[in-house]
């Protein structure tokens, strides 16, 4: 049987069809937990904004534009809470905190010095070059879920990318 | 071109960790709570909003023909948004830390020389000697100690309304707002193991015992409760109804209850009035109570003789261990000495004084 696609998942669970709304959940949970540990480097912190992310999606469902993709929005509200809980910590330590991702087993073992890397970009690069990179989005997609011009995007991603690979450089002459 | 860094982007993030399962059930099991129906739009609905809009389409051409005539003055552009209250802060003498929500806002200084202002919060409490500081931000709670150095959040379900710190600074009381009800919780003061304790509660701050095991708080029917963390069972105290604060002693087990006429401890009403503010200040149970000029703060000994009254000379904001906060306009004092200056207008709770 086919699939229902996005917009009949989220017609149904506008109707309240808990069924559907579980599909869209089933359908994203992964991709949206798995962007929000790479924007905030912590599970707890993961979990925590993956779920908030939902929720707030379910609870804006009645106003979503259903012509939409649903993904790009859904990815749009879990990187906009990233960045608003960092930034909250940020601003209740007056300074900036230093990121401490907990390396999971598969990136200890994988990319460690990459993951590094990324994790001490800059919140704003870090998070174009996870939608990027780690959720698939377009510099287009991902100017419209961060409300950025494209060039913005574009800039962002040429600056983080050129800093992962000076890091790298450095790394590989030490 | 795909670059090197580029590819290898892609293959971090391809091997990146999964979520845990359990993590997904509560998600999901959240998520699902916050779906709201939508009704279908109905063609009777339609023609309505059509109607409506043709309305105001006339209204408007009505109104560009007086303005072109001069009998209507009409001014287009966004209105400018209110900017938020600017607070002045003062740590009174002795004080670790003092902390207040202002305008929606958290206003917050250390001893250490922390400081913090401007962040919007919904409730907000210090531990202990203003080691940390908890807050409601969205729909999280969030704690800090103030050099920064740890930090968790914890997603609350909803907006948090009234948090309080257990006097050992191990567990933190928090009250949610689950949209048609308030929900009590216990989280650690690391930020594990929340538990629920009550499903219906009323938005007002718990109270904790001196000992840390159990602390007041108001249920959904508006009695004063006990939970006792060592036993896990919940007591209710003897008082009218409804209760409208409650307040541990900071030492020994004395509760104190106010309703909305009266205050009673141990089961005796100690004064009829209308309670603004109920603590205790230095051992002693402080009333302030509306309607009693010039007097409008009552102190308590603790054998509960007849109680001394003074003059607050402006609103009772807070009774703390130390001191009583007083609004008087633009000022929030405590004897002679200005903990917040603020615009007259604005709003100011949450007040504590660790």
């Amino acid at each position: 049987m086919r699939e229902p696609s996005d917009r009949d998942l989220v017609r149904r669970a506008r109707r309240g069809d808990r069924e559907a709304a579980a599909g869209l959940f089933r359908r994203y949970w992964r991709d949206a937990w798995r962007a929000a540990y790479a924007i905030t480097g912590r599970r707890s912190l993961a979990d925590d904004v993956a779920a908030d992310g939902f929720e707030r999606a379910f609870t804006a469902l009645g106003r979503f534009d259903d012509r939409r993709p649903f993904g790009p929005w859904l990815h749009r509200i879990v990187a906009n809470r990233a960045l608003d809980l960092l930034r909250a910590e940020r601003r209740l330590s007056d300074e900036e905190l230093p990121d401490t991702p907990d390396l999971a087993p598969a990136h200890a073992a994988g990319d460690r010095s990459l993951l590094a890397s990324v994790a001490e970009l800059q919140l704003e690069r870090r998070v174009v070059v996870v939608l990027r990179y780690g959720v698939g989005m377009t510099p287009k997609q991902i100017a419209e879920a961060l409300d950025l011009p494209v060039g913005t995007v574009n800039s962002r991603l040429a600056r983080a990318l050129e800093q992962l690979r000076e890091s790298l450089e450095v790394e590989h002459v030490e | 071109m795909s670059s090197e860094v580029e590819r290898r982007l892609e293959a971090m993030f391809a091997e990146a960790p999964e979520p845990d399962p359990g993590a997904g059930e509560e998600a999901l099991h959240r998520a699902l709570r916050s779906l709201q129906p939508v009704a279908p739009p109905r063609r009777g609905l339609r023609t309505a909003v059509l109607a409506l809009a043709a309305v105001v389409v006339l209204l408007v051409i009505a109104a560009g023909a007086l303005a072109a005539a001069g009998a209507l003055h009409v001014s287009l552009g966004a209105k400018a948004r209110p900017r938020p209250a600017a607070a002045q802060l003062t740590l009174p003498m002795g004080a670790n830390g003092i902390a207040a929500i202002v305008d929606g806002r958290l206003q917050m200084v250390t001893k250490g020389g922390f400081r913090l202002q401007g962040l919007p919060v919904s409730a907000v409490a210090l531990s202990p000697h203003a080691l940390f500081v908890a807050a409601g931000i969205g729909n999280s709670l969030i704690a800090m100690a103030p050099d920064g150095r740890r930090a968790w959040s914890h997603p609350a379900g909803g907006k948090v309304v009234a948090i309080a710190w257990a006097p050992d600074g191990l567990r933190i009381a928090y009250v949610v707002d689950a949209g048609r009800h308030f929900v009590l919780h216990v989280i650690y003061g690391n930020g594990i193991h929340d538990n629920t304790i009550d499903r219906s509660v009323r938005a007002v701050r718990p109270s904790w015992r001196a000992d840390s095991l159990a602390f007041a708080y108001v249920g959904g029917g508006g009695r004063a409760v006990v939970y006792d963390l060592g036993h896990t069972s919940h007591r209710v105290a003897d008082a009218a109804l409804p209760v409208t604060h409650v307040a541990f002693a900071p030492t020994g087990t004395k509760l104190a209850i106010a309703t909305p006429s009266s205050v009673v401890v141990g089961g005796k009403t100690v004064i009829k009035a209308e309670v603004e503010a109920l603590g205790w200040l230095r051992g002693r149970l402080a009333v302030a109570a509306k309607g009693f000029a010039p007097e409008n703060i009552f102190f308590f000994a603790p054998n509960q003789a007849s109680p001394r009254g003074y003059a607050a000379h402006g609103f009772v904001a807070a009774v703390t261990p130390k001191l009583v906060v007083v609004r008087n306009g633009p000022k929030v004092f405590a004897g002679r000495t200005t903990l917040l200056s603020v615009p007259r207008n604005a709003s100011v709770g949450d007040v504590q004084v660790g």
